[in-house]
């Protein structure tokens, strides 16, 4: 039975919260995650981390392949055909030519990555056709749904999206369209009577590019945890967060644009003049509108919008990973079994036979590690609350209680979203919530 | 040749009892045992003629001549399924028994024991060798009840059963003993005219003490009481064997007994009994609708399956009578899968409440297989074309209607209420959404699953080929039928004792 160890609170110079989750609340305040820190939780996000950055080193050279590359294809049947060029795309943040190098690994494709690409689940090199239609792939569909949320939600903050309505950004869409249709009087014409059709798929390409660039940096990050790990590294949860906070802080900084080749010929739609920054412009957006918000998956459960079973207003959407219900008729905003699938081949061995030893083994394999996937989102989604705290506020032994309170107040409003009866925060804190 | 179905379970159960086996081993023994007499079922039925309506493969032996009793086997086609019916569901029984059963090697035993009784019974060729199997029953029945039972009543649930089944069995010894006398049978053997030289009414009297006595057994309003108690207090494997071959004991005792020895009688109270039918159809049935507790609302749905039963009887003719002869082999069929689902789903749930029940469908977390079972163990229950239970409420209704047309329908509108509870049943257990603040169940093992595949399996091949089913009852039920008066007797004038054959003197 894993033991519960607690951070050590600072001195108390305010008295303890009333909240509902005051505990939670005293855990943050004393540095600590919305994830208890057991062993076993750290374990499992660290695990799931690596099982994640596999496939999501995957999503984020195939995003920005689609913004990139596939761009206004009106076909695009073949968008999740990596080619060799964006597997060989070397990472800003691994191997030896990295900008910072987070990631102690290569910056070309993970090789687990490329043997699962080569082989499949089945084991068997087939021609990548068949691979595909007997969907023994990475499921791109998964990234896209993501995607699709941030661009959807948009309003988020930030001034990415703002940018993509000014008539900078349609001209520098001209630009690229006229370029990418060039010899096609249909599309040409069709562009001309109809400009919002391409602006609207250039702005949702623009998303492609802002995600795939975020996951850039969040591969490596997972990918440096879990050797960490491996080297026992790492001695608690809150460990694993503040891995997690200083690799914000490291690359907030870091620019999201979008460009497009037609060619050679680069076009920048999102040039990276515009200085919008990976924290504020990706980051944030995503965890706004993956972690909490999405929308009701259209799985086998139906929400009736006139029974005001889907909130009137998007803000309030509580569909993201942090309310999920992981079971696979559930109500997560993300298709979640398709990343289920996914990290479950990159599963690393301490985490399998650790699901072997719970529930149903082998047979409810991906609803024991959306479980966990959900626990590893909870410890993201601190490291962000934390590091909101850190850029906004006050730090965490400042003996000042009144900048102590706003601290308090700020936690205080960040635990009010998980008031409502999807949220799995109170289920997080059993480790029998498997 | 028949012998063997009687003495290899009761063999079976005396060694079982003495060797020292564990849990696993006990149950891998008993199976072992148990496999031998269904083996031999199967040989019986490739070597019955059907043909001969009579009975066939008889063995004989003095026993206690100078009470007429006499170690007298022998099988008809109603037999046959019986026996069939009997070892089949032994097996299924056994398998569904839990690894971890207390006393294993005592609840083995005492499974075989019931067992090899009740083939005894429906063999049994003499009234009294009947009557001693009949009884025999009781004692390993109450102790399994009793002893294994799944709840707090077991006690007050295993006394109910004796009480009744005792009741049950006086009555019997009473018709039999008065059919003896009267008559004038020099010994307890069976014949189909015993009965027949006596008066109306005395064979009307000796029919009703009968007919209560079987109705205690299979059980028939206003006689079911015992059973839902029984029932839902008995662990599964015995809820099995109450519901999928002991019931059969009752019904096979109307036929055998009631209208076989007295065909008068039966022909005259015939309306009464199709009015009793319909009743325990609909009882059982709206009875059913209102339940809470799966297990309890398949026990009800019994007494309502067992109707169409008495139904089929009653209406006196050869499609009629075959339908009930089929309808008991299936009604033992779907109650054992469904009694055997509904341990699976007690077992791995740890609940039977319709209220707390659901999602069990659910591919990863719930119960699939044992779901998807259910709703085809529902559907054949029900009366879907393609399944088992379709056929032969078919044949039965088929067979009644024009006889008792308005009974029939009523017992097409209980048909259509076995619907209506099993939608309840299966809308509430198997869909809706899994909670998954409770979804840990344990995975249901293969092995655990394998007595329900077959039993689906069985029910699924016997309601495309019928004729599988129908063919081995269908000679006898002709054969009972042809004995029956082409117009009903109608009762005139009293009777004086001094009309009566003198009794024989006691032995």
């Amino acid at each position: 039975m894993a033991t519960l160890t607690e951070p050590t609170p600072t001195k108390n110079v305010i008295p303890p919260s009333t909240h509902p989750f005051a505990d939670i609340i005293h855990r943050l305040e004393a540095g600590g995650s919305m994830l208890p820190d057991t062993p076993e939780n750290l374990k499992q996000i660290i695990g799931i981390y690596k099982a994640y950055a596999v496939p999501m080193d995957f999503y984020w050279r195939d995003l920005l392949y689609i913004a990139e590359r596939v761009f206004l294809d009106p076909l695009p049947a073949f968008k999740y055909f990596l080619p060799q060029s964006y597997l060989d795309l070397p990472n800003h943040y691994a191997g030896d030519t990295a900008d910072l190098r987070i990631w102690r690994g290569e910056a070309e494709a993970h090789p687990e990555l490329l043997e699962f690409m080569e082989k499949g689940e089945l084991g068997k090199k087939l021609p990548k056709i068949f691979h595909h239609l007997w969907h023994d792939r990475v499921n791109m569909e998964f990234a896209e749904a993501c995607k699709q949320a941030m661009l959807w939600h948009q309003g988020m903050g930030g001034r990415f999206n703002d940018y993509l309505y000014t008539d900078e950004y349609k001209a520098n869409c001209d630009q690229a369209i006229a370029a990418y249709f060039k010899g096609n009087p249909l599309m040409l014409t069709l562009h001309k009577h109809f400009p919002d059709l391409f602006y609207e798929k250039c702005r949702d390409l623009s998303y492609y590019s802002n995600l795939g660039l975020f996951w850039e940096v969040m591969a490596p990050v997972f990918f440096e945890m879990s050797d960490i790990y491996d080297e026992g590294g790492f001695k608690g949860v809150p460990d694993a967060m503040d891995f997690l906070v200083n690799g914000i802080f490291a690359v907030a900084g870091r620019p999201i644009y979008h460009h497009v080749y037609v060619g050679d010929e680069c076009f920048e739609l999102v040039p990276k003049s515009k200085a919008f920054t990976w924290l504020y412009e990706a980051a944030l957006p995503y965890v706004e509108a993956v972690f909490y918000r999405t929308a009701p998956f259209r799985g086998t459960k139906s929400y009736n919008a006139q029974a005001h079973e889907v909130p009137g207003d998007q803000k309030d959407f509580h569909y993201g990973i942090l309310y999920a219900d992981v079971f696979p008729v559930g109500s997560a905003g993300i298709p979640p079994t398709l990343l289920m699938q996914d990290m479950m081949h990159f599963l690393p061995d301490y985490l399998r036979d650790y699901y072997d030893d719970y529930c149903r083994g082998d047979d409810d394999v991906l609803i024991q590690l959306g479980i966990t996937f959900q626990r590893s989102m909870y410890n993201v989604t601190s490291a962000v609350i934390q590091a909101l705290r850190t850029a906004l506020l006050y730090p965490l032994d400042d003996p000042n209680p009144e900048h102590r309170l706003a601290n308090r107040q700020f936690f205080e409003a960040q635990m009010d979203r998980f008031l409502r009866p999807e949220a799995r925060l109170r289920d997080i804190q059993s480790q029998d919530y498997r | 040749m028949l012998s063997a179905l009687i003495w290899i379970p009761i063999a079976g159960a005396i060694a079982i009892f003495l060797l020292p086996l564990t849990g696993a081993k006990a149950k891998s023994a008993a199976i072992a045992v148990a496999t031998v007499p269904l083996l031999w079922s199967i040989y019986l039925f490739t070597q019955f003629d059907l043909g001969n309506a009579g009975f066939q493969f008889h063995e004989f032996l003095p026993w206690l001549t100078a009470l007429g009793l006499n170690y007298d086997l022998s099988m008809d086609g109603l037999s046959l399924l019986m026996v069939g019916l009997n070892a089949l569901l032994t097996l299924v029984a056994i398998g569904s028994t839990a690894q971890d059963t207390k006393r294993p090697r005592l609840f083995y035993g005492l499974l075989l024991l019931v067992s090899g009784g009740i083939a005894g019974a429906f063999l049994a060729q003499n009234l009294l060798l009947f009557f001693l199997l009949y009884e025999i029953e009781l004692v390993p029945l109450y102790l399994l009840i009793a002893i294994w039972g799944g709840d707090d009543k077991r006690s007050y649930s295993a006394m109910k059963f004796l009480i009744y089944t005792a009741l049950s069995g006086a009555l019997m010894l009473a018709g039999f003993l008065g059919t003896v006398w009267f008559s004038n049978a020099s010994d307890f053997t069976y014949s189909a005219v015993m009965g027949q030289s006596l008066p109306l009414q005395w064979q009307l009297g000796l029919m009703v003490l009968l007919l209560v006595a079987f109705a205690i057994k299979v059980p028939l309003v206003p006689f079911h009481t015992w059973l839902p108690d029984t029932y839902v207090s008995a662990s599964t494997p015995v809820a099995i064997m109450l519901g999928g071959v002991l019931a059969k004991l009752g019904t096979y005792g109307l036929f055998r007994f009631c209208l076989g020895i007295f065909p008068d009688a039966w022909a005259l109270a015939s309306p009464y009994l199709a009015i009793w039918a319909t009743v325990s159809v609909l009882y059982g049935a709206i009875t059913a609708i209102a339940q809470k507790d799966i297990k309890r609302m398949v026990a009800y749905s019994s007494i309502g399956h067992m109707g169409y039963v008495l139904l089929g009887g009653a209406a006196m003719t050869d499609l009629a009578l075959t339908g009930a002869v089929s309808q008991m082999v299936s009604h033992g069929l779907i109650l054992a899968l469904l009694f055997n689902l509904v341990g699976i789903v007690e077992t791995k749930v740890g609940t039977r409440e319709l209220d707390v029940l659901n999602g069990l469908m659910n591919p990863v977390r719930g119960l699939p297989l044992v779901s998807a079972l259910l709703v085809l163990g529902g559907m054949a229950s029900a009366g879907i074309p393609g399944l088992v239970g379709f056929i032969t409420e078919f044949l039965v209704f088929q067979g009644s209607y024009r006889v008792y047309g308005i009974q029939t329908l009523l017992c097409v509108l209980g048909s259509g209420l076995t619907s209506v509870y099993f939608v309840i049943l299966l809308n509430r257990t198997c869909f809706g959404k899994l909670d998954n603040k409770i979804a840990y169940f344990p995975k249901v093992t293969f092995s655990e699953n394998l007595p329900a595949i077959a039993l689906a399996a069985l029910v699924l091949f016997l309601g495309i080929q019928p004729n599988w089913l129908v063919r081995w009852g269908e000679p006898t039920a002709t054969d009972m039928i042809a004995a029956l008066p082409a117009t009903p007797p109608t009762l005139t004038g009293s009777v004086e004792l001094a009309d009566l054959p003198p009794a024989p003197p006691l032995p």
